[in-house]
């Protein structure tokens, strides 16, 4: 039984296990989705969005979150801990400009966010974050990135993936439909992640927050209206591919 | 007695006596016991009708054919929603008890608000052989076969096939296999040795068990030789749950052969069973 295994996160279990950050990536499960998309020539992060009670002023809930000019992120799982995160991540890029005059590299960022996490795995007494990340953004010599960081502090590159609630289910719709050649085109990268959201996301578009940034330029949240452009536009493809499958 | 600083100690006797006061403390005691009995036992209060034929029938007993018994908020969603939710089902009862955790009303005869834990009877209308039982409350393990023996006490045996829905955290659940998100929730079925027939789940693998009131009910069945199956569903949500009621819908197969059912029901109707604390809750984004 595991029970004897999981008090304290310093302590191996007999078959090598440490079930605090196992525990910890059930905690990620719990959080709504979130996918990312790296293009050629943009880097896309969809998130579903939340309902929120009636009083509550929706824009302090947010998923998606910028940590400089060139990068930004978006989390699934607990909410405090990610506060904690993006707060320290923000001091560090603005510390890492001050001290190196560059802004940081997302290979950078990503890598320093992993390392608080694993000393959190590592301390007696803490507990792990519980959020997996997704981090995107561009380099100062252009080229795009995506990462994933999950609670014990390990990170990936990856050109699409998702994280949270579905992530499995939206994971396989990313290697299905991922192609090479519609990562040049801006608009084949959106519609791929809104896509994948879809899958997933109850009553469609209006529950989807996209933020996509394009070489040199910030991060732009798109509005509803942009959001809702695109799924009809998708929806007409799809009538047109089931069209074409009931001909042949 | 004197000590060496020379003060003087008043020493208390430690020598027993037989005296009156023991005899007092016992039935002080006795007394406490016999309040706390009566304080801890459980009362099923039926509405005026089933009363009567319970008199009415020389043994106390009411014919049933077919008694589901819900245990839990996500097994009495189930029901209200996909079988209580037409009008041909009657409240005919309820049970009263206090415990710990559940502090019924404290006057028998009130029945509880709806929304409340609690456990309600329903009777159908046009079958009245079918009884339904929605057990949202606590009850204690003392009081877990007073409620058995008097509840089905109350049916007659001949006849009689009981089915048990009941909730409990996936946690719970012991497997050397690792459980994928996507597997949960699932169902796990039980039954009496009496009970012939297939379930419509795999059936509970060793060494989990089944505890409190789905566990005394199923005991009591096997022990009188009662069919009864028994469907566990396991989920990793806490509160009730649209996803986890639908869990149950292989239960309805069997059910549809005893009374007329709605044919399909819209989520909406689902969700409104299910308490949002999506909303309320801000722990995970």
């Amino acid at each position: 039984m595991a029970m004897s295994y999981d008090r304290a996160i310093t302590v191996f279990s007999p078959d090598g296990h440490l079930f605090q950050v196992e525990y910890a990536q059930e905690a990620v499960k719990k959080g709504s989705t979130a996918v990312g998309v790296r293009g050629k020539n943009v880097v896309v992060l969809g998130v579903e969005k939340k309902t929120v009670a009636k009083l509550q002023d929706d824009r302090t809930v947010r998923k998606i979150c910028a940590l400089d000019d060139n990068v930004f992120m978006a989390f699934a799982g607990l909410t405090a801990d990610a506060r904690i995160v993006v707060n320290r991540a923000r001091v560090e890029c603005q510390s890492h400009r001050l001290t190196v005059e560059d802004p940081v590299t997302v290979e950078y960022i990503t890598r320093f966010i992993s390392s608080i996490k694993q000393r959190y795995t590592q301390s007696s007494g803490r507990r792990p974050f519980g959020i997996s990340s997704l981090i995107v953004g561009f380099d100062f010599d252009g080229t795009p990135h995506l990462y994933q960081t999950d609670p014990s502090g390990t990170y990936h590159a990856w050109k699409a993936n998702a994280i949270g609630r579905s992530a499995k289910t939206v994971r396989e719709f990313l290697e299905k439909n991922y192609k090479e050649e519609h990562m040049e085109s801006d608009t084949d990268t959106i519609k791929l992640a809104i896509r994948a959201l879809l899958e997933v996301v109850q009553s469609g578009g209006k529950n989807i927050e996209l933020a996509i940034m394009k070489r040199d330029e910030s991060m732009k949240i798109l509005v509803q209206e942009e959001i809702e452009e695109y799924v009809t536009a998708i929806e007409k493809e799809k009538e047109e591919a089931e069209k074409q499958k009931k001909k042949t | 007695m004197a000590t060496f600083f020379g003060e003087v100690l008043s020493v208390y006797s430690r020598a027993v006596e037989e005296d009156d006061d023991d005899l007092d403390d016992e039935n002080e005691d006795e007394r406490i016991h016999r309040e706390i009995e009566e304080k801890r036992e459980v009362h099923i209060v039926w509405c005026p009708e089933v009363a009567q034929s319970l008199e009415d029938s020389g043994s106390n007993t009411l014919q049933c054919s077919d008694l589901i018994i819900a245990v839990g908020t996500n097994a009495a969603g189930f029901l209200s929603a996909y079988v209580l939710n037409t009008e041909s089902w009657d409240a005919v009862g309820h049970v009263s008890l206090w415990n710990e955790r559940s502090r019924g009303s404290s006057r028998q005869s009130i029945a509880p608000l709806p929304g409340e834990p609690a456990c309600l009877f329903y009777r159908h209308r046009d079958n009245p052989a079918v009884l339904v039982c929605q057990s949202t409350c606590y009850i204690a393990e003392d009081q877990l076969f007073q409620w058995t023996e008097k509840v089905l006490g109350c049916l007659q045996k001949r006849g009689l096939s009981v089915m048990v829905l009941s909730d409990s955290p996936v946690a719970e659940y012991k497997t050397p296999d690792y459980l994928y998100g996507s597997a949960v929730p699932f169902l796990r079925s039980l039954k009496s040795s009496a009970s012939k027939g297939q379930a419509l789940c795999p059936a509970l693998e060793q060494p989990n068990i089944l505890t409190g009131l789905p566990a005394a009910v199923l005991s009591h069945c096997q022990v009188h030789q009662i069919p009864a199956v028994l469907y566990q569903c396991y989920t990793d949500v806490i509160s009730p749950d649209s996803i986890t009621m639908e869990t149950y819908k292989p239960a309805l197969l069997c059910l549809s052969k005893l009374v007329k059912l709605e044919p399909c029901l819209s989520a909406d109707v689902l969700r409104k069973f299910a308490i949002i604390t999506e909303a309320q809750s801000n722990l995970y984004t």
